[in-house]
């Protein structure tokens, strides 16, 4: 890996220039430079489409290496991440979305116009996020989840612990010891030290 | 179609007669990753069984039970992990929160049988073949689920608490008590350690909801001085914290501090529960330091009149005349007992059993006696000189300035010993402006005094010189006194206890000074007992014999604290009380029924 990234082909002022131009014409901000051959950007939803493919068309970056989510579920949103790469330069370049995770509001416009393979992407977040994206190819097919019909899993509400305890029953034959009660009854047994 | 279409699947034909490059059947192994997660391994002698694995399991795969040959102690509840796996989903959860770093997983996976039922083992302590695996998955460096860390405690800085009695540690914020709050795994590990067994995660647990008057009322369940113990308790629940193999304990202490400090004295009767009706009997109590003042506050819980009487002018014992203000404000030591009094406990001051009333009029006025009377004798260094003027106990410095009156300690003080007492003297004297040294016959490593308290006395300026054994008192030439010590090698015990100090003979060294302060211990007077009475009890050591109800041979009396137990703190006095506190309910409701009434 430290080889790879030794071999970017771009400086951070070079990366400060691409910044500079998104941010004139899209208002893209917040440059995070992670490491000298990875760095993010912020945009918002309006303007994500837009900055994503000036970035192909405009900038080299012409993979889509992956499109992911994290839920904050603290500030009532998810966090799209749209990683790009540019060959040439051998520079990462991720581009974070901010949108609402709750209600109609929980969707985002489809970017498999513009690579295909997002579509795949796109099924895996609607499926575990249950992020909408209209005009997204099989959307709604089932995709890891065969026969899923519970809150979308990687939202972090959903409870795995209680969906477990719910859906596998417990083999027979085991038992659980109390730590607390355990200690108790070993070391300190007598009525008079009960509270 | 070109004619490179047509030919190229010819071209085939010439490796016909090459090696194979596929793997041959059978195969021999495909070994997991280097960091696979396979198949659990636990180091089970370091592991606690604190269960910290079991809460977080998502799949509830993982049981704590109790293994053959592993005693359950303080510090380890005995019991380790079993894990299902038929339930695992080897996310390594488990892995990644052990805080004693003992549980991991091997990148062995293969495991064939026909039996279902054997796919569950205990990792590390049932014979598998991965046992020793040193390959497999490990908690990576810098990834931490649990924050090692504690939140630092604001406290004044040694150039500026010298100068004062005021109050050193100034206690956590509401944001500062939450996020320490949030590093406790709620294993209840330390609940066996702490004499009054406290429910501490549970009061933990109400700090991050911010209920505090829940708080407060686990907390009196088991402890009626919480303003108290929230300063000084001697914590040994810290010591097993499972946090402590991560890093540092939870700061137990000072988090029920936080409850009790957020809640005015005024608003604890609307939180906690009110006394019962009397129930026509009572009880007397001798002594009000913790162990008669937690008797009391239980007695009167469950409808016994109370009455304490007391020798000193104000109530608390040790913790108001032991325990210097910078440690321990007076106004917490009256938060606490000010609570216990409002119930309807009559606390007598001024009245000394033996003296003013005697022991043999409260035993025959009352349904049962209590007594916690503390140790309150100092040991006599047993040296030439002791009694030259300016020769002053620990205790009598302490007691002194509780009072008001400046201690006639000069420029210049040697305390002698090691315990909390003689760090008490040290920091006291040091904040009237003395010198001080403090010698102490073992090493360092063996003080019995609060590391935090030898940690602190260093800090103000406190001189500390180890292995020195004193000899002999003289009166000084440029100072009061002039002492006379020697050097100590440290020698085996040969009976299996600590090294023990050796004076190397010829060596001697001299201080001079203005007061010297033995503060090597102290025992019990029990003059105040009437023989006759103090003939139906019996003495071990200096100690009252008492059952686990705190009962003596005497089965109307009861006795706790420092008298009865070998810990001496205040904790394990609080415990005596509410131990006798029970004893005494189930004595006078099973076996003196009909008594007086």
């Amino acid at each position: 890996m430290s080889d790879q990234h030794t071999q970017t082909q771009i400086s951070s002022a070079e990366v400060h220039e691409v910044f500079a131009d998104l941010h004139t014409r899209y208002g893209v901000r917040g440059l995070e430079e992670k490491r000298a051959d990875q760095a993010f950007v912020r945009t918002d939803r309006d303007e994500a489409v837009a900055v994503l493919t000036h970035l192909r068309d405009r900038h080299g970056y012409t993979h889509l290496a992956f499109l992911t989510a994290v839920d904050q579920i603290e500030e009532g949103r998810f966090e799209l991440l749209y990683m790009l790469h540019n060959y040439e330069l051998r520079h990462d370049l991720g581009v974070i979305v901010e949108i609402p995770r709750e209600g109609d509001g929980c969707s985002m416009d489809t970017i498999h116009r513009m690579w295909p393979a997002a579509a795949t992407y796109q099924r895996e977040l609607r499926e575990m996020f249950g992020i909408d994206f209209p005009g997204s190819p099989r959307l709604h097919e089932d995709f890891a989840l065969e026969g899923w019909h519970d809150l979308p899993p990687m939202r972090k509400e959903f409870d795995t612990r209680e969906y477990s305890e719910r859906t596998y029953y417990a083999r027979p034959g085991r038992t659980k010891t109390d730590t607390r009660q355990h200690m108790k009854d070993t070391i300190y047994p007598s009525e008079a030290e009960t509270w | 179609m070109s004619l490179k279409d047509l030919v190229t699947p010819f071209s085939v034909w010439k490796r016909a007669l090459e090696k194979p490059y596929t793997n041959r059947k059978p195969l021999d192994s495909r070994p997991g990753a280097d960091r696979y997660r396979g198949f659990h391994i636990n180091d089970v002698d370091k592991c606690i069984g604190c269960g910290t694995c079991e809460s977080i399991c998502q799949n509830e795969a993982i049981d704590l039970v109790p293994v053959e040959g592993r005693k359950t102690k303080h510090g380890d509840s005995g019991l380790r992990p079993k894990v299902d796996y038929g339930r695992c989903c080897w996310c390594a959860l488990c892995v990644d929160i052990c805080p004693t770093g003992s549980l991991g997983m091997s990148n062995e996976y293969v495991w064939v049988d026909s039996d279902p039922e054997v796919f569950r083992y205990v990792p590390g302590h049932d014979e598998k073949p991965w046992n020793a695996c040193e390959k497999g998955y490990r908690r990576a460096e810098g990834y931490d689920l649990l924050e090692p860390k504690r939140v630092e405690m604001p406290m004044l800085d040694f150039s500026e608490s010298q100068k004062s009695f005021v109050e050193m540690v100034q206690g956590y914020s509401k944001e500062q008590a939450m996020e320490e709050a949030d590093r406790c795994i709620e294993c209840g590990i330390c609940i066996a350690t702490c004499p009054a067994h406290m429910d501490v995660p549970a009061y933990i647990d109400a700090i991050r909801r911010d209920d505090l008057a829940d708080g407060l009322r686990t907390v009196y369940e088991a402890n009626p001085l919480p303003a108290s113990c929230g300063r000084v308790c001697s914590h040994a629940c810290e010591h097993v914290c499972a946090m402590k193999h991560k890093g540092e304990a939870i700061s137990i202490r000072w988090l029920k501090r936080y409850i009790v400090d957020q809640i005015y004295a005024n608003d604890y009767q609307q939180f906690l529960d009110a006394a019962a009706p009397e129930n026509g009997r009572s009880v007397a109590i001798v002594g009000s330091g913790p162990g008669g003042l937690a008797a009391a506050y239980y007695l009167r819980l469950i409808g016994y009149a109370v009455t304490v009487y007391d020798a000193n002018e104000a109530a608390g014992g040790m913790l108001r005349y032991g325990i210097p203000e910078y440690r321990l404000p007076y106004d917490q030591v009256d938060k606490d007992i000010e609570y216990i009094r409002s119930l309807g406990v009559t606390i007598n001051q001024n009245v000394r059993i033996g003296a003013d009333v005697s022991f043999q009029e409260i035993y025959d006025g009352n349904d049962a006696v209590f007594f916690s009377t503390g140790l309150s004798d100092p040991y006599a260094l047993e040296i030439p000189g002791e009694d030259l003027r300016g020769v002053i106990p620990g205790l009598t410095i302490l007691d002194e300035v509780t009072k008001g009156q400046k201690p006639d300690i000069g420029d210049s003080v040697v305390v002698v010993g090691g315990g909390n007492v003689a760090m008490d003297a040290a920091r006291t004297s040091r904040r009237y402006g003395a010198e001080v040294t403090i010698l102490y016959r073992r090493r360092e490593v063996d003080m019995p005094a609060d590391e935090e308290e030898i940690h602190e006395s260093q800090g103000e300026g406190v001189t500390l010189i180890t292995q020195a054994i004193p000899i002999r008192i003289e009166k000084g030439e440029t100072r009061r006194l002039k002492l006379i010590w020697g050097k100590a090698e440290m020698v085996p015990d040969d009976r299996g206890g600590r090294p023990r100090p050796r004076l190397i003979e010829g060596s001697e060294e001299v201080i001079e000074c203005d007061t010297i302060v033995p503060a090597i211990g102290q025992q019990a007077d029990y003059k105040f007992l009437p023989e006759e009475i103090a003939g139906r009890l019996e003495f071990a050591k200096g100690m009252v014999t008492v059952n686990e109800f705190k009962q003596t041979g005497d089965t109307k009396i009861f006795a706790g604290g420092d008298i009865a137990n070998r810990k001496r703190d205040a904790i394990s006095a609080i415990a005596n009380g509410h131990s006798a506190a029970k004893g005494i309910d189930i004595y006078l409701t099973n076996f003196a029924a009909g008594g007086r009434a």
